[in-house]
């Protein structure tokens, strides 16, 4: 075969307008029903973006069902119940007995915030449910027929993405891409296409470079500080607004290039390689625009609700008997749509594109041995991520 | 082939490609797939048909067999995706149930006794263990850790009003301050308190009174204003003594800290889902302190009787409220958890009519000093 037929491009389909009706419908669903609907609202907003993703034509497929992630939220609520209503207790409890009589304002704040960590008891869970999710979304992403998957290891990664946090956090930062590198190729070379397994090549040093402009901008915030410092207000301040500008976009740099460096060092079963060349550029823009899009709509839809509740609502309001009731309830729920719209239209408008853009810069070479490659077993997807359902982490995805 | 039309099938056991013709047998009520990969023509009955829903590309179907298996859902591995618009109004027009949602034997079961043992497991937490428990470590806690968290929650609170220092919103008047003391005197003369008491007065016009852990009792200037005389307000603070000695701001906060990640857990990410946990504590938080409020109530009776004070005036101070009650959303914060007033005033009512020789808790002298305890 020539060199070109061995390589497939992906590319996304997915267009705006239905994305917001899916989620726009399936958010008002959730909301109605007091939370319930969230767990088929967002397989079916995963069908949508699943099938938007193909390689060489064929569509990818979501096939998890929101009756399996509500099972398995129960079974979660169940364990979650017992462990964080008992082990935040307690907590609390040490928390006070260690409470001395604040002499300050600031000390009796710093008291109450004290307190607040408590919440530190959920963090090993939350890394225990992020690794789980992404087994389960693994497990239920098919392409060609063929299913990916993960193996177990939801504890492995706990521990070893605590210790890395600890490490950067520890570090100021300096070995943020030691952490980025090793839990990659923790997921990495625990998951798999089919028969065929996924292997994380490349080292960790060589995501320095990725840092630069992220390091450029904190080296300007430490410069404006040291401006500030020596009483210079002026030169101060316009180094920390740059710098700060500027550590934002370096960041999401750092995010890019990593997945860059990250992508085209892995291997899938033996010699099938990635190419990826997201652009930061492209995307700071697509989410700004994104961003002025959506603030635009969502400005014209409050002062649309401004509008009515002054004209219709208010008076409604003054009026004698159940009038208000009406009224208040009429105007909490036109709030709420709006904001359901809001969210809404950040996934089509921001998130979507952010994700068509990354999918349609990566490609695959060596691809004619994917024929090669055979079905791998049924996974049951273990609490289909009702951990990370029930502590909320994986965001609209 | 009439009717045929290209296709791509995936066999469901490897990742290969297999180009397709694909044609409907009308009188078998089959879909055929031949093509030269395949050993023999598949034959796919239109009847257990089903497409992927949701799908972003409605100018192509993807179909699957509806078949048992142990997956995920009761579907045949093998996949073929079409593109032909007329094959795919075809098959839409032949196929009822191409948008069903099977689900495997025994899914309404499994949800049934999942779903009560969840709602059993949370109910369990939230009125049995977390109250017990906070009830326990209630006690266990060291009295002057208690007085200690008590000052910051206070000190929250006034800075929650609006105070830009502590302090600033005390009031300190010294003649106000002695007809304060007297009332606590004669209140709690002869009786056998726990907890020493640090009654303060903040210059603010809510009609409000709390008790913090540790013996700490909060009253607000709108409480001396409003309430209608010396004996009402010596009725509220004897009620607050009662949460006092019962420690029930302690178990409150303790309760609070084990539920209130729980409840947000349950509802989710929902948008509302602020206002909908917060309805949720304050509900919890109802069938909680309903209890407490009848025994702070039965508490406060007891201290009046003894003390010789006319549980009339609480009976007023109550009918006040439920006169609020009946306006609707303008609910005095003070007793938005709390049994109803109506309830409350006849109890006191009751209790007056049984109480013997009973004198006033203040001179005039000393109530006006109190009221004027802000300046």
């Amino acid at each position: 075969m020539s060199e070109d037929n061995q390589i497939i491009n992906a590319r996304y389909q997915g267009q705006r307008g239905p994305l917001f009706g899916l989620a726009f419908v399936t958010a008002l669903l959730t909301m109605l029903s007091l939370g319930i609907y969230r767990f088929w609202g967002k397989t079916r907003i995963r069908r949508y973006i699943w099938s938007s993703v193909d390689g060489g034509g064929d569509a990818f497929e979501y096939t998890g069902s929101g009756l399996e992630k509500f099972l398995g939220f129960l079974v979660a609520i169940v364990i979650l119940a017992v462990y964080l209503g008992v082990v935040q207790m307690i907590l609390f409890y040490f928390g006070l007995t260690l409470f001395a009589e604040p002499t300050s304002a600031e000390m009796a704040l710093a008291q109450m915030a004290g307190l607040y960590v408590t919440f530190l008891a959920i963090v090993p869970l939350i890394f225990f449910a992020q690794y789980r999710a992404r087994r389960y979304k693994l497990a239920r992403t098919r392409w060609r027929g063929v299913r990916f998957g993960a193996e177990k290891g939801a504890w492995g990664y706990a521990l070893r993405a605590m210790g890395h946090w600890l490490l950067t956090i520890v570090t100021l930062g300096i070995l943020l891409p030691r952490q980025t590198f090793w839990l990659e190729k923790y997921k990495t070379d625990r998951s798999w296409y089919g028969d065929g397994r996924f292997v994380q090549e490349g080292r960790w040093g060589a995501l320095y470079p990725a840092m630069t402009h992220l390091l450029i901008g904190v080296g300007l915030i430490l410069a404006g500080a040291l401006a500030l410092a020596l009483q210079s207000p002026f030169i101060g301040g316009a180094l920390s607004v740059v710098g700060y500008v500027w550590a934002m976009v370096g960041f999401i740099s750092y995010r890019v290039r990593a997945f860059i460096y990250l992508t085209e060092h892995k291997l899938l079963d033996g010699d099938i390689r990635f190419e990826a060349r997201p652009e930061t550029r492209k995307i700071i823009g697509l989410v700004i625009v994104g961003s002025l899009v959506v603030s635009l709509i969502m400005g014209l839809a409050f002062a649309a609700l401004a509008a009515l509740a002054s004209m219709v609502v208010g008076p409604a309001m003054m009026a004698p008997g159940p009038g208000h009731i009406v009224g208040l309830v009429l105007m909490a729920g036109l709030y709420l749509g709006a904001l359901l719209m809001g969210g809404a239209l950040s996934l089509a408008w921001i998130t979507q594109p952010v994700i068509a853009h990354v999918i349609s810069s990566i490609r695959v070479r060596g691809a004619d041995r994917l024929a090669d490659i055979r079905q791998r077993a049924y996974d049951t997807g273990a609490d289909a991520e009702g951990f990370a359902d029930a502590l909320d982490v994986g965001g609209a995805i | 082939m009439q009717g045929s039309v290209a296709g791509t099938y995936f066999d469901g056991q490897s990742a290969g490609r297999h180009p397709v013709e694909v044609t409907i047998d009308e009188a078998a009520g089959d879909l055929i797939l031949s093509g030269a990969s395949l050993d023999a023509p598949q034959r796919w009955p239109l009847a257990r048909l089903r497409a992927q829903g949701d799908h972003a590309r409605r100018d192509a179907l993807t179909l699957s067999l509806h078949a048992p298996s142990d997956d995920e859902s009761p579907r045949d591995p093998a996949r073929l995706t079409l593109s032909d618009p007329r094959m795919i109004t075809r098959i839409r027009a032949r196929c009822p149930d191409l948008d069903r949602s099977d689900l495997h034997r025994g899914t309404t079961r499994k949800l049934l006794t999942r779903g009560v043992a969840a709602l059993a497991a949370v109910a369990l937490i939230l009125f049995v263990i977390l109250p017990r428990m906070a009830d326990t470590l209630a006690t266990l806690i060291p009295v002057e850790r208690e007085a200690a968290f008590g000052k910051a929650v206070t000190a929250q609170i006034e800075r929650a009003l609006g105070a830009a220092r502590l302090g600033d919103l005390t009031c300190e008047d010294p003649a106000g301050r002695a007809a304060l003391d007297a009332m606590i005197a004669r209140l709690t003369g002869g009786q056998d308190l726990q907890y020493e008491l640090k009654v303060k007065v903040l210059d603010h016009d809510m009609l409000n009174a709390f008790a913090a852990p540790g013996g700490q009792v909060v009253v607000m200037r709108g409480l001396l204003e409003k309430s209608g005389g010396p004996d009402a307000v010596a009725a509220v603070l004897a009620h607050e003594i009662g949460h006092v000695e019962r420690r029930d701001a302690t178990r409150h906060a303790l309760r609070a800290a084990g539920s209130a990640g729980l409840l947000s857990m349950l509802l989710g990410d929902v948008t509302g889902g602020t206002i909908a946990v917060f309805l949720g504590e304050r509900l919890m938080q109802a069938s909680y302190t309903r209890e407490a409020e009848a025994e702070a109530d039965a508490f406060a009776l007891k201290m009046l009787n003894e003390a010789g004070i006319d549980s009339a005036a609480m009976a007023g101070f109550f009918d006040e409220l439920a006169k609020d009650e009946g306006k609707g959303p303008q609910l005095p914060a003070y007793f938005a958890t709390h049994p109803a007033s109506a309830d409350r005033a006849s109890a006191a009512r009751d209790n007056a009519r049984a109480q013997g020789t009973t004198r006033p808790v203040l001179s005039k002298a000393q109530w006006t000093a109190l009221k004027g305890i802000c300046g």
